[in-house]
């Protein structure tokens, strides 16, 4: 499983990569906000997107719904990593084209299970 | 509220450093001997305010090196980006836990500053909290600052 990992956090995205080393997945590529993110979308086929939330450039609501708009991706899972875990915060998300939500601190089995359920929906 | 900050703090430890915190009596140091680094994060709306995180230059390479599994030998400018990403996620699990029975308040970006000998000075109107804490006997502190009523 091929993931694309888009967070402006150098420190974040490594950890990600690290749990998703530690579930047997190998394959991650990285951006550091949200258009370097459509960018590399363009050309790298990705199974499942992780992103933040908060970024510089193109935040990670609107990098979905660039995901969403566009016709290659539209229908790609996006998991969405972030702090926000308030109500309105997970709506927000939701309407935005999210397919799951994982708020940090995280652990590996949390991961694990959002991914399950993001690439079953 | 400090309960809040406190059981933030200890979870992002358990969580995503590896590495449990205990509470200790009394005030950290005064950041003076050798270099600090503090890492703020601002929050704004149903209360107005500041989360830091402060601790020694030598603990903040140990919560680097165990956050992305590097030798601390290894790392080569991660510390700010890391220990930033800590208060982060700190001032983030507060605000939740504050959100779940008040409006929420936004959080600003990290600042992260690294130096020695420094003190930060505050208006006399903010009150202000400091939960000190050890680290695998390294001194690390979280501290609440607020503003307004």
């Amino acid at each position: 499983m091929r993931f694309l990992i888009v967070d402006d956090s150098s420190t974040m995205r490594r950890i990600i990569i690290n749990t998703l080393a530690k579930l047997g997945y190998n394959e991650c590529h990285e951006a550091a906000n949200g258009r370097e993110g459509v960018e590399r979308l363009a050309n790298t086929p990705v199974d499942l997107v992780i992103t933040d939330w908060n970024m510089p450039e193109m935040s990670g609501i609107d990098f979905i719904k660039a995901v969403r708009s566009n016709e290659a991706t539209k229908s790609l899972p996006v998991l969405m990593v972030t702090t926000n875990a308030a109500e309105d915060d997970i709506v927000e998300a939701m309407k935005a084209g999210v397919n799951n939500y994982v708020v940090k601190p995280f652990t590996p089995d949390t991961i694990k299970e959002k991914i399950q359920a993001a690439v079953k929906a | 509220m400090l309960t809040a900050l406190k059981s933030s703090t200890e979870e992002v430890f358990e969580t995503m450093v590896f590495k449990p915190l205990v509470e200790t009596p009394g005030a950290p140091g005064d950041g003076s001997g050798g270099t600090h680094v503090v890492a703020a994060v601002a929050f704004a709306g149903h209360r107005c305010g500041m989360v830091t995180f402060t601790s020694s230059l030598t603990a903040a390479k140990a919560i680097t090196g165990a956050m992305l599994g590097m030798p601390e030998g290894d790392l080569a400018g991660e510390v700010p980006d890391a220990i930033g990403e800590v208060a982060n996620m700190i001032a983030g699990t507060f605000r939740n836990k504050l959100a779940a029975v008040e409006p929420a308040s936004a959080i600003s970006v990290p600042a992260v500053t690294i130096g020695s000998d420094f003190h930060t000075q505050y208006g006399s109107h903010v009150r202000r909290a400091i939960c000190p804490f050890e680290m695998d006997g390294l001194p690390v502190a979280v501290e609440l600052i607020l503003t307004g009523e």
